[in-house]
């Protein structure tokens, strides 16, 4: 009887032995693994393999993957040997990453945690991926038309990382016409869109929201104001490029075009500045001094 | 009034044996347990939490639907056979059609208790999270849209449900009826895209000049995606009534025209 509750005992402690072991090299061996670290699974399965697989439960799937995605990007916190914590920068796979996000908007196109978790890694130094993180943010911008957020994400890229300013003002007024859009809206990207050369689209945009307006509505007065400041800009690159176009230099003064027939009176200025015009034929509304080099303009804002 | 009387009391014995299995009671308290883990959910999210509350419930809800059918249901029709106790009911003057849809209702009933329960239990957490947490109430949340998508939640299980009837009427092991049920539900749940890729997209890779066999197939197969309006409600997007009554219809004669094949095939079935 002994013999053989020794034998049990024996076989028991056995058993416990090589489950402690092989759970633990097993837990050894994964580390923190998750999605990322995984590239010949999950992540690297078709976008519309997964979502014919989540069936009806698309928009959980898209949740767990941006949760995982949102989990291991950035910092790692581990715990040093004196029992402190310190953060630990880790390699990813951006790629990896990228296709991801692509999965998660594809199952859910409108979730707002995934389109900050793109603003938030994907067009920064070391990533760097600027065109792909515009691609995932059209996605969501196309499908919260209630969210003025990515548009304007949009228009931060464009003006930050590709030096578009005037793509850049186009994305701020698209952004500007959500309803309950900030107000500055609609003035920062009239702006950005004249300086980038779009001065038609950003007067005809700001024509269009101030549609059916009261003055007293809040920043009507002031999107008006920069209205007439914008169809005078209007007004003098039409006459800039004709003058151009017939002593094939622009001038150096926006008086001569008054002076040679192109125009019989400079716009009037509703920032009380005078316009005026720099060596590459580029107008300004708001500029102090014009005849300081392109980088070193102070505006009058 | 004779046939009412036989479905209301085959439909009525299928619900109580349905209440007195362990297994619904299992399923209903997990799904219970998940709309309360809910509320602990949404706190590991940062932004949308009333979506992530919305479509986890709705969520609950319809994976506790599959499972009732999947398990309870095909379970009940098969203990019928095996226990033999469908030949005691055969042989009373219970008509084989009646018996088809006395159990359908009966399980019918069981997954509407089911939902009410679910979805009463998915709505109070979901309005301590949308009252904790006001910011990320969906900007056109509306209450009746939640109840119109629960609804049509219930409207693509009983499609289902009628799948596996129809699945049991044929096939020669429950095993088979389960998984020919399962399948069905993965196809119906991707019919949608598969019909809008060759209709829409001239180039559609290998289902390029399957067109015909893809619409003949999205005719046949349920097409459980149009019920899917976990995120119509999640983000209050419109869904209009119009909508919702063509769902009901289309709901009702396609389960109509599934049980009256079950029936055919089930008269034809060898009751041992």
């Amino acid at each position: 009887m002994n013999k053989a509750l020794f034998v049990k005992v024996c076989i028991g402690f056995v058993l416990c032995c090589l489950y402690t072991l092989s759970y633990q090299t097993l837990l050894n061996t994964r580390g923190n693994q998750s999605l990322l670290d995984q590239p010949n699974q999950t992540s690297s399965l078709p976008p519309a393999l997964i979502q014919a697989a989540a069936g009806e439960f698309k928009g959980l799937v898209s949740d767990f993957i941006v949760l995982d995605i949102g989990a291991m990007v950035g910092e790692e916190v581990v715990r040093s040997r004196d029992g402190s914590f310190q953060m630990k920068k880790n390699k990813k796979n951006w790629n990896t990453i990228n296709t991801l996000f692509e999965t998660a908007l594809l199952l859910d196109p409108s979730f707002a945690q995934t389109y900050t978790l793109v603003q938030g890694f994907l067009p920064w130094e070391p990533v760097n991926m600027v065109a792909e993180s515009q691609n995932l943010l059209s996605i969501s911008a196309k499908h919260r038309p209630w969210d003025w957020i990515p548009l304007n994400y949009m228009g931060f890229n464009e003006y930050y990382f590709n030096k578009q300013a005037g793509q850049a003002g186009k994305y701020l007024l698209q952004a500007a016409q959500v309803p309950n859009a900030p107000s500055f809206l609609p003035i920062l990207g009239a702006r950005l869109a004249s300086s980038g050369g779009e001065t038609e689209a950003a007067i005809i945009l700001l024509k269009s929201m101030l549609h059916g307006k009261q003055d007293d509505d809040p920043g009507v007065v002031e999107m008006k104001k920069r209205m007439q400041a914008l169809e005078g800009v209007l007004v003098l690159e039409q006459a800039t490029a004709n003058y151009q176009k017939q002593f094939g230099i622009f001038p150096a003064q926006l008086n001569q075009l008054i002076q040679t027939g192109f125009l019989s009176q400079l716009p009037v200025n509703p920032y009380n500045l005078e316009y005026c015009i720099d060596d590459t034929g580029h107008i300004f509304f708001d500029s102090l001094d014009c005849n300081l080099p392109h980088d070193q303009k102070q505006t009058g804002e | 009034m004779h046939h009412i009387n036989t479905l209301r009391v085959l439909a009525m014995s299928t619900f109580l044996e349905g209440v007195r299995h362990k297994a619904l009671w299992a399923i209903v308290i997990m799904a219970v347990v998940l709309s309360m883990v809910n509320i602990f959910i949404v706190e590991l999210f940062a932004w949308d939490l009333g979506k992530i509350c919305i479509e986890f419930g709705l969520s609950t809800v319809a994976f506790t639907g599959l499972l009732i059918i999947f398990f309870l249901g095909l379970k009940i029709l098969n203990d019928d056979l095996e226990r033999n106790r469908i030949s005691l009911i055969m042989s009373r003057p219970v008509q084989s059609w009646q018996y088809i849809l006395g159990k359908f209702f009966g399980l019918t009933l069981i997954l509407l208790v089911a939902i009410l329960i679910l979805g009463a239990g998915t709505t109070a957490s979901m309005h301590y999270v949308l009252a904790n947490y006001p910011s990320f109430v969906p900007p056109d949340f509306s209450w009746n849209t939640y109840l119109l998508a629960l609804c049509s939640q219930w409207l693509a299980l009983l499609m289902m449900l009628a799948v596996s009837f129809l699945c049991f009427s044929f096939a020669s092991q429950p095993f088979v009826a389960l998984v020919l049920s399962i399948a069905v539900y993965f196809a119906g749940q991707n019919m949608e895209l598969l019909r809008r890729v060759v209709v829409e997209n001239a180039y559609a890779g290998i289902l390029s000049g399957q067109e015909k066999a893809v619409i003949a197939l999205s005719w046949l197969l349920p097409n459980l995606s149009l019920f899917d309006k976990k995120l119509v409600a999640a983000y209050g997007a419109a869904f209009s009534l119009q909508e919702f009554f063509l769902l009901v219809s289309y709901s009702f004669t396609y389960s109509g025209l599934l049980l009256f094949v079950s029936v055919f095939f089930f008269n034809r079935r060898e009751l041992s």
